[in-house]
């Protein structure tokens, strides 16, 4: 089977990595890197458990082949926050209670970064339509929506 | 103190879990551990003539392979277990009993070895006649699942009465009356009569199934396991190894979801059967599939007879539930009994008479599913209710208030219920969705709206056990030990929280170390919503255990009476004469043991009777009262439904984290509009057909209501911590039946079959416009 | 389950891709974002020995407009489209579906190439694209050839293309002016619809009638379905509830649904004829609108 060292930045690091061809990026991310942030949880690209940023948008690591994923960007749960520092999203999840058991929480908190950096004040549709893909079985929604708004809040107020 | 109870603390391990750092079961790798692949069967029935694990187990990496030929006569361990009844087996014996039964498993260096070895086991299997439906199933002559059944030796005390109907697929009847049903119908003026069912469903937690099992020198085993009851997988594991379970340690990490799927062996025994073959340890997560085939939810059909007055009383009640539990009785029994107790609902009914029957067939095992049987139950009496109420040309509301069972009244079981503020519950859904006021009519000329409600009571197992250490350390600081699983409900902050109440101290001066069985006393389990009641009274005791201890060593030191001695600041305090004598816990402990390093302990334990001291019966330690009412939009055309607003309430007695309550109310709610709306597991000749996400639709963002109204009633109860009592379950049980009381509200139409899809709205609309049409005969000017 | 073993190649070019194609037609497939091809080799519903990622063949990533026509490179992503100004400008019918098209990660990676030649049933651009008269261009070794899309479709996830060719343009004429279109999907609970409904209608200035119709439906069978007498049904005629409620009734019978798990072909037929009648008011409507505009 194909072998192939691929070039991998994730989270800021450059990582040379030789992958076989049927290896997908969340088993690179979890297995190689010892990345767990991300989880393996439908392996159907619904669930959004295994999220990542690709390029700065949102994949489901459970299904691109890690040699696709040669030359990318990647951005994981624990890329988030600067020097130990939690980020701003991850803070508000906090703040507004957003999980319970969590185990979406990293992929959703992902979801959370690509939406508001596509639309830093989105729209009731937009917020549904484009965490729709994430699931959260222990039904958080409410906190998760709440702790989505709080944060297009103060992305206006800093801007006026 | 602004930590203790009462509070909306955060969750003690936000952090972690929004950083991702939180390990659950399958980010942990073991030095040297195998992967585990089951193979599992392609038939719902059939006999196994001949299995050949030679290739596989030659074939390079794998370390070992486990077929039946490791099961006979095996001295190390048994090859039956089960959790009421040993009707399960570590892979299959002598054959399979629904398509995904294990027959076989490998461990080999790479999962992926593990997976491509599976095709070099040769199987060959009789085909035999298979049960899918309970008419099947409960044929005379039906094809058997289990010939003979044996119950383990020390089983648990609810379900000691459990006995399969030998010669049938009955795997357990409930039966349970009160009064005189007959001369209740009698003084009906009306009968009703109706036939409800749910489909089978599947929990859905986005963390799957996952447990490893290392083999230790002293001949032990060490179990990682997801899993919401460690000291069950203990018993069992001890049992089927002959192990003392001092030798037999289970430990359950943060959880991720379990809502009823990670109780009882599922993994285990296969993990530590090939970690004892192969003398390495053994890891084994499942695939989303794989879960899908290893439990699910109890489909039910539900038989009501109700008879009322005329003004609305209810008089008689005749529940036959049937409950689908699959191939093996797993904790379907305690099901059955769970839905049984409730199937007539919150109500004052003098004549009851109720019967449930658990029926094995063909199909992937059901088990334990948030509500435990009594989602099935309300929704066939709260649907039932509103047929009633239309029927009587009554506000279902009133109905429900003329009927509801008080405090103090007494429950079919016969024994009184307090502490049950059914009533707040209901009126308060009610108001919060304005009731009585109608929906003011959408724009679109294709949509209605409506608003309906149902309300619940639900038992908690009894009786039951649990216990907690709490350690004080030298510094002042505590550690407490439950055997409580965090599953995302926040028990560890709940329990920190008591602490802290207690000891006077920061929560975050706290640590809470759970589910393991090394470390923690017994516990029953984390389900039945049980935990904050039972573990929290636990922890509480264990507190006021060392408060105690501390009032000793005060009253020493200061020669104060004990009862004088006072906490507050992480310290002691007492007035002597006029002087106050005051030190931190710190400075108490090395006072008084002349040395830094000494510890207190405190030991708390809960124990649950079947019998109340009046005499009556105990079948619940504290009755769970709980409400929803539903406002929801139907498309006339389609039959979508869309939930607009959503009130849900329980009683919790205490809200001791008000905010993890209300999570509670508020995702119950959403899984229950999932459940409601659109799960469903379809089976094609025993064959589950939608075993994964893509085919077995969740609710998601787009399907939750514009506003959710979580409310909480607190009606204390005397043996719960601060009066608290159970809420995991409560908020999902009304969901159903109020989503389906609303539709008939917009549209004129009755659902009776879970789930209610917008094809079965749909039809039901064009049933009824057929009817209004023949009656009417036609309408001039129509197409 | 983790994938099957294979060989992945990464071709630089449509010739080389065709080459290896043509070489291994049983065994090799495309990878153009594997959205879909990955499910079912999970699923082991299919097992190809080779993949061929052709994602990293330079210019085929793009959309332009030039003469009157939007011309769509096949590797150009669902998200692409999403936020494309000049797809909004022009074709917004699409901008406008695509949020609802499976969800953000599957935009973010899935092709539009790729869903197109991988002719999954349940999927919403075709019904969309066939009502604008797209065309695709397809390419092997040395030739290239244009045929309308709604040729493309044969079957459950199969096409008329020869197992060496690719697609590697979608193009769409401009709407013509006083053309209003509309697309309707129903969905329940899931990322995939349940039955896609797009109508195109022209009318005519003056006379506020309908001159050309474009019907077509998704999900209700092997392929996209044009229904070319739901069309008839509304040609020469203003809008009128009896005429779209007639083409809705004929799309409902023409149609060929299954009975599957989510719902019966009787629903789904129901469904057809909701939809339809809702996508040719909706669509009457924008044409008309132009006339002010």
């Amino acid at each position: 089977m194909t072998r192939k060292k691929i070039i991998l930045s994730v989270n800021g690091v450059r990582n040379e990595i030789e992958v076989e061809a049927k290896e997908t990026l969340l088993e690179t991310l979890r297995n190689r890197l010892d990345l767990t942030g991300a989880k393996l949880g439908c392996d159907q690209q619904v669930c959004g458990s295994c999220t990542v940023l690709m390029n700065d948008l949102p994949v489901s690591s459970c299904s691109v082949l890690a040699m696709d994923a040669d030359g990318c960007e990647i951005l994981t749960v624990e890329g988030l926050g600067a020097g130990g520092a939690l980020h701003p999203i991850q803070q508000a999840f906090i703040e507004h209670g957003a999980f319970q058991c969590a185990y979406c929480t990293p992929g959703l908190i992902l979801a959370v970064k690509y939406l508001l950096s596509r639309f830093p004040r989105p729209t009731e549709p937009q917020l549904r339509h484009y965490l729709a893909g994430n699931i959260c079985r222990c039904g958080c929604h409410v906190e998760i929506l709440q702790a989505v708004r709080s944060l297009a809040r103060r992305a206006q107020e800093n801007q006026l | 103190m602004q930590d203790n109870v009462g509070q909306s603390i955060k969750r003690l391990e936000s952090e972690s879990k929004v950083s991702g750092e939180l390990k659950y079961l399958s980010d942990l790798k073991l030095p040297g551990m195998l992967h585990c692949k089951a193979l599992r069967s392609p038939y719902a029935h059939a006999r196994i003539v001949r299995i050949d694990s030679q290739r596989a187990a030659k074939f390079s990496g794998v370390e070992g392979v486990l077929t039946r030929d490791d099961m006979v006569d095996n001295p190390h361990f048994d090859s039956h277990y089960g959790p009421v009844l040993k009707d399960q087996t570590v892979v299959a014996l002598d054959k399979v009993r629904y398509v995904g039964d294990l027959v076989a498993a490998v461990a080999a260096t790479r999962l992926d070895i593990a997976e491509e070895a599976l095709d070099l086991i040769e199987v060959e299997y009789e085909e035999l006649g298979a049960v899918f439906s309970f008419e099947e199933a409960l044929a005379e002559n039906a094809p058997l699942l289990h010939e003979q059944v044996s119950k383990p030796e020390h089983g648990f005390v609810d379900l000691a009465d459990v006995n399969p109907v030998e010669g049938t697929n009955i795997c357990t009847t409930f039966h349970l009356s009160k009064g005189d049903l007959e001369k209740g119908f009698q003084n009906s003026d009306f009968v009703f009569e109706n036939v409800f069912t749910c489909p089978s469903a599947q929990h859905a937690a986005l963390e799957t199934l996952c447990a490893v099992a290392r083999l230790e020198r002293n001949g032990g085993l060490t179990i990682w396991s997801t899993v919401q009851n460690p000291f069950v997988i203990r018993d069992q594991i001890a049992e089927l190894f002959h192990l003392p379970v001092s030798k037999v340690r289970v430990i359950a990490l943060n959880i991720g979801g379990g809502y009823g799927s990670k109780l009882y062996p599922k993994l285990e025994p296969l993990v530590a059967a090939l970690a004892w073959k192969t003398r390495k340890p053994v890891g084994l997560t499942l695939t989303r599939e794989e879960v899908f085939q290893t439990i699910t939810k109890h489909a039910a059909e539900i038989h009501l007879k109700t008879g009322v007055t005329r003004e609305g009383r209810l008089l008689a009640r005749q529940c036959r539930i049937y409950l689908d539990t699959g191939a093996y009785a797993e904790i379907g029994p305690r099901v059955a009994k769970k839905s049984g107790y409730t199937a007539a609902g919150p109500y004052n009914i003098p004549n009851i008479q109720i019967d449930s029957c658990l029926v094995y067939t063909n199909k992937v095992p059901a088990g334990a599913f948030r509500g435990f049987g009594v989602s099935q139950s309300a929704w066939a009496h709260e649907s039932e209710m509103d047929l009633i109420a239309r029927a009587l040309q009554m506000d279902p509301l009133e109905l429900r208030q003329k009927n509801l069972l008080e405090e103090g009244g007494e429950f079919a079981t016969g024994e009184h219920v307090h502490s049950f503020g059914l009533r707040q519950c209901v009126e308060r859904v009610a108001s919060a969705l304005q009731w009585g006021e109608k929906c003011p009519p959408p724009p679109q000329k294709h949509l209605a709206r409506g608003k309906g409600m149902a309300c619940l009571i639900k038992a908690t197992i009894t009786p039951s056990i649990s216990s907690a250490l709490v350690r004080l350390n030298e510094d002042g600081s505590a550690t407490v030990y439950v055997g409580t699983a965090d599953v995302g409900q926040g028990s560890d902050t709940i329990m920190a929280q008591i602490v802290s109440q207690e000891l006077a101290i920061p929560v975050t001066h706290v640590q809470v170390v759970h589910s393991d069985t090394d470390l923690c006393l017994y516990d029953l389990t984390t389900s039945s919503s049980r935990s904050t009641f039972h573990m929290g009274r636990a922890v509480q005791l264990a507190a006021q255990d060392i408060r105690r201890q501390l009032a000793c060593l005060a009253g020493r030191l200061w020669n104060c009476p004990v009862e004088e001695v006072l906490f507050a600041n992480q310290g002691v305090r007492c007035v002597v004469n006029d002087v106050v004598h005051a030190a931190s816990y710190r400075n108490l402990l090395s006072a008084s043991f002349g040395i830094k390093g000494a510890n207190l302990v405190g030991k708390g334990t809960v124990k649950t009777e079947a019998v109340q001291r009046n005499g009556e019966p105990l079948t619940s330690a504290f009755w769970f009262a709980g409400a929803g009412a539903a406002e929801v939009e139907v498309d006339r055309e389609t039959g979508s439904v869309r939930v607009v607003r959503y009130a849900s309430a329980a009683d919790v007695g205490k809200a001791i984290n008000p905010f993890f309550c209300e999570q509670q109310l508020k995702g119950g709610a959403i899984t229950g509009i999932g459940l409601a709306l659109m799960e469903q597991l379809v089976y094609q000749d025993g064959l589950l057909i939608n075993p994964n996400f893509l085919d077995y639709n969740l609710a998601r963002f787009l399907d939750i209501p514009e506003e959710i109204i979580p409310i909480l009633v607190e009606r204390a109860h005397e043996e719960g911590p601060y009066g608290a009592k159970g809420v995991g379950e409560t908020a999902l049980i009304p969901v159903a039946p109020a989503i389906a009381n609303a539709i008939e509200d917009a549209v004129g139409v009755r659902v009776t079959d879970l789930p209610i899809t917008p094809e079965k709205v749909l039809r039901a609309l064009q049933e009824k416009e057929q009817k209004a049409q023949l009656l009417e005969g036609p309408t001039p000017g129509r197409s | 389950m983790g994938l099957n073993r294979f060989e992945y190649i990464e071709a630089s070019s449509i010739p080389e891709a065709s080459r290896f194609l043509a070489d291994r037609p049983e065994e090799a497939r495309i990878y153009a974002g594997g959205t879909s091809l990955l499910l079912l080799m999970k699923q082991r519903i299919a097992r190809p020995a080779y993949l061929v990622n052709i994602k990293k063949i330079p210019g085929l990533r793009y959309i332009d407009k030039n003469d009157g026509t939007v011309r769509i490179g096949a590797l150009t992503t669902h998200h692409d489209l999403e936020f494309s100004p000049l797809i909004r400008r022009w074709l917004p019918v699409i901008s406008e579906l695509e949020p609802e098209v499976a969800n953000i990660r599957v935009r973010s990676t899935g092709t539009i190439g790729g869903n197109l030649g991988f002719a999954e049933p349940l999927t919403d651009l075709p019904p969309v694209l066939i009502a604008m008269d797209a065309r695709i261009k397809v390419a092997d070794e040395s030739l290239e050839r244009l045929l309308p899309l709604e040729h493309l479709f044969r079957g459950y996830y199969e096409t008329s293309l020869r197992p060496q060719e690719l697609i590697t343009e979608i193009q769409v004429d401009l709407p013509a002016p006083f053309f209003g279109i509309k697309y309707l999907r129903f969905s329940m609970g899931s990322d995939k619809p349940l039955v896609g409904c797009a109508v195109g209608i022209r009318i005519d200035p003056e006379s506020k009638l309908c001159v050309d119709a474009r019907c077509v439906l998704g999900c209700v069978g092997p392929t996209p379905l044009r229904v070319r007498e739901a069309e008839e049904a509304l040609k020469g005629l203003p809008y009128r509830v009896n005429s779209s409620a007639k083409a809705a009734r004929i799309a409902a019978t023409a149609c060929s649904p299954l009975t599957d798990l989510r719902a019966t072909e009787e629903y789904k037929r129901a469904i057809v004829e909701v939809l339809m009648r809702r996508a040719v008011e909706e669509a009457f409507r924008r044409a008309s609108s132009k006339l002010q505009g």
